[in-house]
């Protein structure tokens, strides 16, 4: 046996660890009731999506408030993550150096931390169960790493971009907007979906600043799926499937930008 | 040229600055404060008590103490699986076969799943009678090596750690494997002449250069299993016997389950304590050492 079917045959074993647990979701999702007796391993021999349709509808209001969060929240906090960004690259000011520093550390605080101020400042200012709310708090949490990772796109732009529009007569607005904006799509790109995938598949916030159905995202609701039905893996599983697959094809046709947001999130501190 | 002109710079900053002192700062200040009341119910405060919260947590609590030992063990178990095999799948990766893109994206799948669908679909694998695992050894006739998982008080944090790694291995392979395919091959070849295989090439030439991917992914790891709620929560409940309870579900359970808000930021500021000492420390001497 030759040197590179070994290592074929190591690669391939990894691969069954990380692709048998979803081929067991996926195979579950499409069994009818009456087949979960033969077991999630055997091939389903049947495809049926009745489980889907009746996941789907226990969880579409969810799915709805989720993707109005989870896109507003992805939208503001990259927009005002490239403005910080930004400066944190291009321009020097008093104490920029501790200021970053101490703003990129709230990344590595942990959520728990925060979390009882949260619910009562929530609760105080009108916003507990509220899409502005959890939009809020996704928007403050993501400014540490999306103010990082634009502050490492930048620097591998050029100085001179600013320097040179700032001897055409730019201010820094107009620097920002006429000569770095252009410039910034593909940052862009790997921010929003790096913000995207995690605020979408964020449960903490989600379970602790809403009630009942209104604005309760689709993470929560998902785990609510086990506690109503008893043991019906099928619908379990196709609603764990319906809110992963968009981020599992994101990661799939984006991977290229998946890589460059966790290489450049983690690398440089 | 460096252009001095703090005003427009200080509006760009604003949000993200105020944001950030707001959510994170100055509710980290407010929680640790609350922690030193008898706070608990809503509307009304909580007086002063100094640090009684603490003397329970640590002299009276032993589901505390069950926390901090199952934090712990999840830590080491988790770190010491994704570390070691983060490197050789970056290295068997390395190797030079056609189709390691592919390969690489599969490692990388798992990340994409939020916690709750992890959850489900594991709570779903470790069932001892009728889930994935079990059923598969059985198919195999492997019967014997059957274990009860999450449902065993020996097995259950074990579990957690093996979700874990199967989640977050395929980013330590995507680290290691930027650093090992960053490395100049005139060094590889140097040692390749000297009579070194591929083995040792890898042992002692490649690995050695590695320590900023190592420092990386320790601090990622670190973060992740120092705050493991939603997993925890949702495959075991903490259970059974609270053998799989970890800081964050306690947390969550004491201030929001039973309404003891002091009693949970005290758990929090632990939490809070810990990260900063085993993430915040060594991420500051790290900028300061690569600043020279």
């Amino acid at each position: 046996m030759g040197k590179k079917s070994l290592i074929y045959i190591v690669l391939i074993a990894l691969s069954f660890f990380y692709i048998f647990p979803i081929y067991t979701l996926l195979n579950t999702s499409l069994k009818m009731d009456e087949d979960l007796k033969y077991g999630p391993v055997a091939p389903t021999h049947r495809i049926y999506l009745g489980a889907y349709t009746h996941a789907f509808h226990c969880i579409k209001k969810q799915l709805v408030n989720s993707v109005i969060i989870t896109v507003f929240a992805t939208i503001i906090s990259s927009i005002l993550g490239s403005m910080s960004g930004y400066i944190f690259s291009k321009l020097r000011f008093n104490g920029d150096r501790i200021t970053f520093l101490v703003l990129v550390l709230g990344f590595y605080i942990a959520p728990q931390s925060i979390l009882i101020p949260l619910v009562i400042f929530m609760g105080k200012v009108g916003l507990f169960n509220t899409y502005f709310g959890l939009i809020l708090t996704h928007v403050a949490y993501g400014m540490p790493i999306t103010t990082l990772l634009f502050r490492n796109y930048y620097e591998g732009l050029p100085q001179e971009l600013v320097d040179s529009s700032w001897v055409d007569g730019c201010n820094t607005f107009q620097t920002y907007t006429k000569v770095f904006l252009p410039l910034s799509l593909p940052g862009f790109a790997v921010v929003a979906i790096f913000q995207f995938t995690n605020i979408w598949n964020e449960f903490l916030f989600g379970l602790t600043l809403t009630r009942g159905v209104s604005s309760q995202p689709v993470t929560v609701a998902v785990a609510n799926l086990k506690g109503t039905t008893v043991a019906a893996w099928n619908m379990i599983c196709a609603g764990a499937a319906i809110t992963t697959i968009p981020v599992v094809l994101i990661y799939i046709f984006l991977l290229k930008m998946i890589i460059k947001g966790l290489l450049m999130g983690s690398v440089k501190g | 040229m460096v252009v001095k002109n703090n005003l427009p710079s200080i509006v760009f900053i604003a949000p993200a600055i105020i944001l950030v002192a707001i959510f994170v700062y100055i509710f980290s200040g407010w929680s640790a404060w609350t922690s030193l009341t008898d706070w608990r119910i809503i509307g009304r405060m909580g007086k002063f008590i100094g640090v009684q919260n603490y003397i329970r947590l640590f002299a009276n609590d032993d589901i505390f103490r069950k926390c901090l030992y199952n934090t712990a063990k999840l830590i080491v178990i988790f770190i010491g699986v994704t570390i070691p095999l983060g490197i050789i799948c970056a290295i068997f990766l390395d190797l030079g076969v056609k189709g390691k893109g592919f390969f690489r994206a599969i490692y990388l799948i798992p990340l994409s799943f939020s916690f709750v669908a992890s959850a489900t679909m594991w709570g779903w694998m470790f069932l001892p009678d009728k889930g994935s695992i079990n059923t598969l050894l059985r198919m195999l006739s492997l019967g014997f090596l059957t274990q009860p998982w999450i449902t065993s008080t020996k097995q259950s944090i074990i579990s957690v750690a093996i979700v874990y790694v199967w989640q977050f291995s395929g980013f330590a392979t995507l680290v290691y494997y930027a650093g090992i395919s960053s490395v100049d091959p005139d060094i590889v070849d140097a040692a390749r002449v000297d009579g070194a295989n591929t083995f040792q090439q890898y042992l002692r030439v490649v690995l050695p250069l590695q320590k900023p991917a190592t420092f990386t992914v320790l601090l990622i790891l670190l973060m992740y299993s120092l705050r493991v709620f939603d997993l925890v929560w949702l495959l075991t409940g903490g259970g059974p016997a609270f053998s799989s309870e970890v800081l964050a579900t306690y947390m969550y359970r004491v201030t929001f389950n039973q309404n003891l808000f002091a009693y949970g930021a005290s758990i929090s500021f632990v939490m809070f304590v810990l990260s900063f000492v085993v993430i915040i420390i060594p991420v500051l001497i790290g900028t300061l050492k690569s600043r020279g």
